[in-house]
């Protein structure tokens, strides 16, 4: 009985290291490169809402000197029209 | 030896599942392209987007430069077509302001605090009137400006000719005549302008010795005597004085 479950058990350990030591591993450098990339993506996320407010506030600004542009053009034309011209 | 075998077979059973689990948390070759091909096509999402923005704020910088020109040179056109100089508009306008600023200012007094700067209120409103017909006033947002001032300084005028009250009280309680009213600080703080209170309630005051309690007299406005109510005073004076001297 107590050989059998021995037998039994040897032969569980040897599938699993088996199984273990077949399967095909990433190298050091491939780690290494996965890491950096990883690294590289986070570091894109981080600038991307930063450009959006940047973007943002310039447009904003773009919008208020058109306004000025236009209430400018606006007041030219009234003076004009006010001087008969 | 039954508890024997079955330790032996758990103390086996675990070791096998330590190294299972072991090897588990190691990636595969095959996990690791996915995160590979997974994480460069992210990064190059993010590659693309990020090069969008910058173009985008390029343009926006550029179009920003280019409006500040053109709002520049437009404004420096319509002070050419007004005739004045950078400084001149931009006296008028702190002017302006400066006087929109006082206005608020004095429309937030009460009446009778506001009669203190009716002066003040009266060349404001002269002063305005003359802007009013500057070239710069032609400009439609200063034109509207102006006339809101024009509007509101209309209003302190209002208030300022309203004609105050005073309800008569008893010469017991109050010591209330002509003389006493005037010299109230409230009312005209100077005793020799009663002649303004008699001769603007001449329907009520026949003789300026005689007020009675209740009765509600109107306040003309004005530091100073008309020639009307100096005459009148001069008036009262003489038959006082005629009434005083001795009969012969």
């Amino acid at each position: 009985m107590v050989k059998r479950s021995g037998i039994l058990i040897a032969t569980a350990i040897s599938a699993s290291l088996f199984l273990s030591a077949c399967t095909s591993r990433p190298s050091e450098e491939e780690l290494r490169q996965l890491n950096d990339l990883k690294a590289e993506v986070s570091a894109l996320e981080k600038q991307v809402p930063d450009k959006e407010k940047e973007k943002a506030k310039l447009e904003k600004e773009v919008a208020e000197k058109n306004g000025k542009l236009q209430e400018c053009q606006d007041d030219q034309a009234a003076v004009r029209k006010a001087l008969g011209q | 030896m039954k508890t024997k075998l079955f330790l032996t077979i758990l103390i086996t059973m675990l070791l096998v599942l330590d190294v299972q689990i072991l090897f588990a948390q190691e990636m595969t070759k095959e996990q690791w392209q996915q995160e590979m091909s997974q994480y460069t096509a992210k990064r190059n999402d993010l590659k693309a987007k990020l090069d969008k923005l910058n173009s985008d704020i390029k343009n926006l910088q550029d179009q920003s430069k280019k409006l500040d020109a053109d709002v520049a040179t437009c404004h420096d056109n319509l002070l050419k077509l007004l005739g004045v100089t950078q400084a001149e508009y931009d006296a008028f306008i702190d002017e302006l302001t400066r006087y929109e600023n006082r206005t608020n200012e004095l429309m937030r007094l009460s009446d009778e605090e506001l009669l203190k700067y009716r002066d003040e209120v009266m060349n404001m409103d002269k002063r305005v009137t003359e802007m009013a017909k500057h070239n710069i006033a032609m400009i439609p947002r200063i034109k509207s400006r102006i006339e809101k001032l024009q509007a509101n300084i209309a209003s302190l005028k209002k208030t300022l000719e309203k004609e105050k009250t005073y309800t008569v009280g008893t010469w017991a309680k109050d010591r209330d005549c002509l003389w006493n009213i005037a010299k109230k600080k409230d009312i005209y703080n100077n005793a020799w302008l009663w002649p303004k209170i008699w001769q603007g309630n001449k329907d009520k005051i026949k003789n300026p010795d005689i007020i009675k309690p209740k009765w509600v007299l109107k306040i003309p406005t004005g530091a100073e005597l008309t020639k009307e109510e100096k005459a009148a005073a001069n008036s009262y004076y003489r038959k006082k004085k005629e009434a005083a001297e001795p009969t012969q």
